[in-house]
């Protein structure tokens, strides 16, 4: 295992933890532990997913983003907005209008992820076909994904979409664009991302594989949600001003509708999300039963991005409001040339992705099997109720612990009970032979 | 390695072993060297739900002791093959993976009705799954020769009417080495 410190934007509030083991039975990578009844999350196993932030009724586990002050440490600022967003409002917020409230928080230039979308899928289209050897392509936009494979499937590395997601993408293309128009230097301009998930705060601060510097920051829709809304507010009852939007590229925030984009007469595409379903899908392609599929879509989150718990808007109405608005809306056509040439000299690439082994018990393979012996050995005393007592997720976790020296036999309070009850019977016993 | 009598006439035998690895496979079976670890589990008939999960069980198991990914994914296929076969095509039986520090060995017996041809059974697209297999999207013929495919040693033991022995060898090492 390597020694790398990683950054997560999914942290833990000590003095809010009550040790109450929630968090650890939802984790979909076994990475929290409660020990000495405070939980501990293993940076080298969390992939950002969200899942203990729900399950936590204490407010201990909080996901951070950055502070909006952040944006006045720079002399032009720029907010790329992911297409979720847009699916927060009630029906009589325009698009343009909740647009237009970003601006207000300070920025310079208000670009949306959405405005790429068409881009994304062409370039996707392109690199299927440039890859038909490694069906099918993973696709790479979800950060909790990527980190999945890179912990748990690392066979399927070769197979992820080794571009940058679309907020990367604008990044790169933004940062040369206003540096040559407004003749700024390249740290003058401040460039951050408002997400959807913490993972996209987690994927901001510590890129994988990103060769350039991107963005500056990442603020949660939740966090400005209130700010915005007051904007809202008081611009719905001013003229509409003339703003642009991109009705069409909302289909980015939705990962069933993404797939059908995709999708055509020589690309089958297959979308999956919920983490759950994204493991069992990734466990699926690694046995090579949906190399029918060319490029599948993942996301962690239900329905796609709309469900990332940054948002304030319950995943399916967000969806269906996302909906009505690629419906209803007209379209801006945008010039794709200048992305075009970017992506055919290889600005967008992403460097190899290396596995971030975690399920090995030891490097050596001989070693690994003494513990695996000794794990099954473990196993076969303990009493398999899985009730997470120990701070453990399971019992099987909890002889995995054993073995790698994080925790001892004593830790499961079952078989605690079970030693104490036969010493106080022993006791008992030899006392009454005493008195006899 | 399983016994089993060869003087029967309706016996049908089928063995592959990769070129280059006839000197490892032949090692493995005259040694009957004791397992490290063991795994095992029952595959009940039709039962399309479980079917699988023994060989899930088989690949979590080898992701903790680090084998090669690309290797793992060669015994993942060959097991869930083999595992989806005898859900398919028999009354059901048991799948028991031995896995020693340089390979595993997997074998599964099932409880009949056997196969009639096994070379036959070997050509790509050749299946006798019934219809209720079929529209649950197996059953296309592929199995057997998927598991060739994957393995460095194949050895199929039937009998028509009674049960059969599937067994295969996958090394670590690419050189069985």
């Amino acid at each position: 295992m390597d020694n790398k410190e990683y950054f997560h934007a999914v942290q833990i509030v000590e003095d809010n933890c009550t040790g109450c083991t929630s968090c650890v039975r939802v984790c979909a990578t076994e990475a929290i532990r409660v020990r000495n009844r405070k939980a501990l999350i293993d940076p080298a196993r969390c992939v950002d997913c969200g899942n203990c932030v729900v399950a936590c009724k204490f407010h201990a586990i909080i996901p951070k983003s950055d502070s909006l002050e952040l944006i006045n440490k720079f002399k032009y600022k720029v907010a790329i907005v992911s297409t979720s967003y847009f699916g927060q409002f009630s029906e009589d917020v325009s698009y343009e209008v909740a647009k237009q409230a970003i601006y207000e928080l300070g920025f310079d230039q208000v670009e949306e992820e959405a405005m790429v979308t068409d881009f994304m899928i062409q370039m996707i289209r392109d690199y299927v076909r440039m890859h038909r050897n490694r069906r099918p392509i993973l696709s790479s936009n979800c950060p909790t994904v990527v980190r999945l494979i890179q912990l748990k499937f690392p066979s399927l590395l070769p197979n992820i979409f080794h571009i940058e997601a679309p907020m990367s993408i604008l990044t790169r293309y933004l940062r040369d664009k206003i540096q040559k128009e407004k003749g700024l230097k390249e740290n003058e301009i401040g460039i951050f991302l408002i997400v959807p998930c913490p993972a996209h705060v987690t994927a901001v601060h510590q890129p994988e594989g990103a060769y350039k510097h991107l963005q500056d920051g990442a603020f949660a829709i939740s966090m400005i949600y209130g700010k915005v809304h007051e904007h809202i507010k008081r611009l719905q009852n001013e003229p509409t001003p003339n703003i642009v939007t991109y009705p069409k590229g909302l289909t980015w925030a939705l990962s069933g509708v993404q797939a059908d984009l995709v999708d055509c007469e020589d690309i089958r595409a297959l979308s999956a999300n919920g983490i759950d379903n994204v493991i069992e899908i990734l466990s699926r392609v690694e046995d090579h039963y949906l190399d029918q599929y060319d490029y599948i879509v993942l996301r962690s989150c239900t329905n796609g991005c709309v469900g990332g718990f940054f948002n304030v808007e319950n995943p399916f109405v967000a969806m269906s409001r996302i909906k009505k608005m690629i419906k209803e809306g007209k379209d801006t056509p945008v010039n794709l040339k200048e992305l075009e040439e970017l992506y055919r000299a290889g600005e967008f690439d992403v460097a190899p992705l290396s596995p971030r082994p975690i399920m090995e018990l030891d490097k050596d393979i001989k070693t690994a099997i003494v513990k695996m012996k000794q794990l099954n050995e473990i196993l076969t005393t303990l009493p398999g109720l899985n009730c997470c007592a120990c701070g453990s997720p399971s019992c099987y976790a909890l002889a995995e612990d054993i073995v790698q020296g994080k925790a001892t036999i004593d830790d499961c309070l079952v078989l605690l009970k079970r030693y104490t009850l036969e010493s106080i019977q022993d006791d008992f016993l030899k006392k009454n032979k005493n008195k006899e | 390695m399983l016994d089993y009598a060869v003087a029967e006439s309706d016996m049908a035998e089928f063995w592959y072993i990769r070129p280059g690895y006839e000197h490892a496979v032949q090692k493995h079976f005259k040694n009957q060297q004791e397992p490290e670890v063991s795994l095992e589990s029952l595959i009940r008939e039709k039962d399309f739900n479980e079917a699988g999960k023994g060989s899930a069980e088989v690949k979590n198991l080898l992701k903790r002791l680090g084998v090669n990914p690309d290797i793992l994914r060669r015994i993942a296929v060959a097991a869930y093959e083999a595992e989806i076969n005898v859900a398919a095509h028999s009354l059901g039986g048991a799948m028991l993976s031995n896995i020693y520090p340089d390979r595993i060995h997997m074998v599964f017996l099932d409880n009949g009705p056997g196969i009639a041809d096994i070379e036959q059974a070997m050509m790509p697209g050749f299946s006798t799954a019934d219809e209720m297999v079929r529209e649950l999207g197996f059953g296309a013929g592929l199995g057997l020769p998927n598991i060739k495919k994957n393995t460095d040693a194949l050895h199929i033991v039937s009998e028509a009417g009674d049960s059969t022995m599937l067994e295969f060898l996958v090394f670590f090492n690419n050189n069985g080495q």
